[in-house]
């Protein structure tokens, strides 16, 4: 099969005409119908939202992206390996143990949940390595999503564990972690920061992350120090996915979805999967949001759904492609 | 490059263990060995010898449990790994594919990390170039996971030429080669090493390639014990025989030795 990559600058302007598309469907589209909303409704309701959906959607994707090549697996990503689980868990915890006029408590804490369980993946599916390289070219990447499973059923039994004992008023913010929900955001930039901060760690050496994935030692011996640059990955990974729950609970499938999309179009390394990868997460959560808040309204359903609901198809066809 | 000379390559009473843990079973002993520019080595041993062991020591991915590795005027600790990419490559003899990418992309990669600053377009011609040398040019546009064993075999080997290194490792390059391939493989090698006085260390299982291939040679038996030297003194029937636990036979042609091993006879 033959592989062709698309021109960059075409790419770029697809993706400069999705992002305002994307946007002004989620400014214009309420619950109460279509159209241009009242200013205060605009301004505290609408642009907030648009742009945490976008943020989310962004750091969830290159997230995705950067636990993909890392793990040198395609069906893994933040959910999967159980980081989401683990930053739903730690902002729990910050929610309930922290004071409550803490700023940034619950960010704070769903990326200390995420880092914690991402380390605790790769402690133990990895633990056998010697100097930080798999000499094989299997370095257990069956091991790694296993493992990532039973952390993430962990992470969920503390969740129930959390969910049976808290009162009532913490039980409804709970939940919203739990589902995933763009309802009543406010705060939209520290998922940005968060996203900026996560790119700025990995797209410096983004190329290295590409020889990464072909096995530890063969990166090793074209001279990339393997260690360094999985930490430095796994870490803006975990920057990314903490702000990203913390701002809309546990959005699944984002982060696997995207990347592949991306890498469907022909965008194969990691110096364009990176970008493109967080521009496409990002349009299709504002997208994901859209539906949401109007396929039944006047209800509003939580973003979750909308992902889940194109995510799991997408999951299972890549999977099942994979065996044939 | 860094325009230095080919570096000579130097172990030191080198021992070896199993998987490089300090409990595994000792796969050599005290090793101590010289490869000089222009030199190809082959490293022969049955199945569990060391031969790969052994190459990835002295890639620097594995550290001997005794001895040094000496590359250059350097042992291998103290090389910084973005210096020793530019000194030797070490083809594996296996590979890791799991997202979509072409071949030439792959053999950009090992470009790329000895000219960091390559420019894209002479960095392509150059990986084309070398897929081309390993007949695989008119793959160079395919995804490397549709491509077949032997055609993703010589994706590797391009991979490894094109780092430009003065030593390359080689385990077990010609798994999966055809004959006319093999052919291929020691005409690029012997004219590699003979033009840049390259210093090769293949590892092989086909004594007629090994034979046809080296310069010198080295036999691990797969009991701790190597003996290493001219191809002429390390090639002979009664040491391949002992070392491999099948009868050799050997049919002296003018120069050339051809191999002959009875399968029947085999334990």
């Amino acid at each position: 099969m033959r592989l062709k990559s698309p021109p960059l600058t075409v790419a770029t302007l697809v993706a400069a005409c999705c992002v305002p598309v994307a946007v002004a469907l989620g400014l214009l589209s309420g619950s109460s119908g279509w159209g241009w909303p009242a200013h205060d409704i605009l301004w505290l309701i609408r642009v907030p939202r648009v742009l945490a959906a976008f943020g989310t959607g962004a750091a969830l994707a290159l997230a995705g992206a950067l636990i993909q090549l890392v793990t040198r697996n395609p069906l893994s990503d933040p959910q999967v390996l159980g980081v989401t689980s683990g930053a739903s868990v730690g902002a729990m915890l910050a929610m309930m143990l922290l004071p409550a006029g803490l700023r940034f408590g619950i960010e704070l804490g769903a990326m200390a949940g995420a880092l914690l369980s991402m380390t605790l993946v790769f402690t133990l599916a990895w633990r056998s390595m010697g100097r930080g390289l798999a000499l094989s070219a299997q370095p257990g990447t069956v091991v790694v999503l296993l493992v990532g499973m039973m952390v993430s059923a962990a992470c969920l039994s503390v969740v129930d564990f959390i969910v049976t004992v808290a009162n009532d008023l913490q039980l409804r913010s709970i939940v919203f972690w739990l589902l995933g929900d763009l309802n009543g955001v406010t705060l939209w930039w520290p998922v940005w920061l968060a996203t900026g901060a996560a790119f700025g760690l990995a797209w410096p050496r983004a190329r290295e992350l590409d020889w990464l994935a072909r096995g530890d030692a063969w990166a090793w011996t074209i001279g990339v120090s393997v260690a360094h640059r999985r930490r430095m990955a796994i870490l803006a990974a975990c920057v990314a996915t903490g702000a990203a729950v913390a701002t809309a609970g546990s959005i699944g499938f984002v982060g696997l979805v995207a990347p592949h999309v991306v890498r469907l179009t022909g965008l194969r390394s990691a110096r364009q999967l990176l970008p493109f990868s967080a521009i496409f997460g990002g349009v299709f959560l504002v997208l994901a949001d859209t539906v949401a808040r109007t396929v039944v309204a006047p209800t509003q359903l939580p973003v979750g759904v909308i992902s889940a609901a194109v995510g799991v198809p997408l999951f299972l066809m890549l999977l099942l492609r994979r065996r044939a | 490059m860094t325009g230095e000379v080919s570096p000579a390559l130097r172990l030191e009473g080198v021992s070896l263990r199993a998987g490089g843990s300090p409990h595994g079973r000792e796969l050599c002993h005290a090793l101590d060995l010289q490869a000089s520019p222009g030199q190809r080595w082959v490293l022969l041993g049955p199945n569990g010898s060391g031969k790969s062991t052994l190459l990835m020591a002295i890639a620097g991915l594995v550290a001997p449990a005794q001895g040094r590795i000496v590359l250059g005027e350097r042992a291998l600790p103290n090389w910084r790994s973005e210096d020793l990419a530019k000194c030797r490559a070490w083809c594996p003899q296996f590979w890791l594919d799991p997202f979509p990418v072409s071949a030439w992309e792959t053999v950009a990669c090992a470009v790329l990390a000895t000219q960091p600053d390559g420019e894209g377009a002479a960095v392509e011609q150059m990986a084309r170039h070398w897929l081309g040398a390993f007949d695989a040019g008119h793959i160079a546009d395919n995804d490397v996971r549709t491509l077949s064993g032997g055609e993703r075999q010589r994706v590797a080997l391009a991979t490894a030429f094109a780092q430009a290194t003065p030593l390359l490792l080689l385990d077990e390059p010609t798994s999966h080669l055809d004959w006319s391939h093999q052919g291929l493989l020691q005409r690029v090698l012997k004219q590699w090493s003979g033009e840049k006085g390259g210093i090769a260390m293949v590892a092989v299982h086909d004594l007629n390639l090994a034979w046809t291939l080296a310069t010198h040679a080295l036999l691990l038996d797969g009991k701790g014990g190597v003996t290493h030297g001219l191809r002429d003194q390390i090639l002979t029937a009664e040491a391949l025989a002992l070392a491999y636990g099948v009868p050799v036979t050997i049919i002296e042609d003018g120069e050339a030795r051809w191999f002959r091993v009875n399968l029947e006879k085999a334990p």
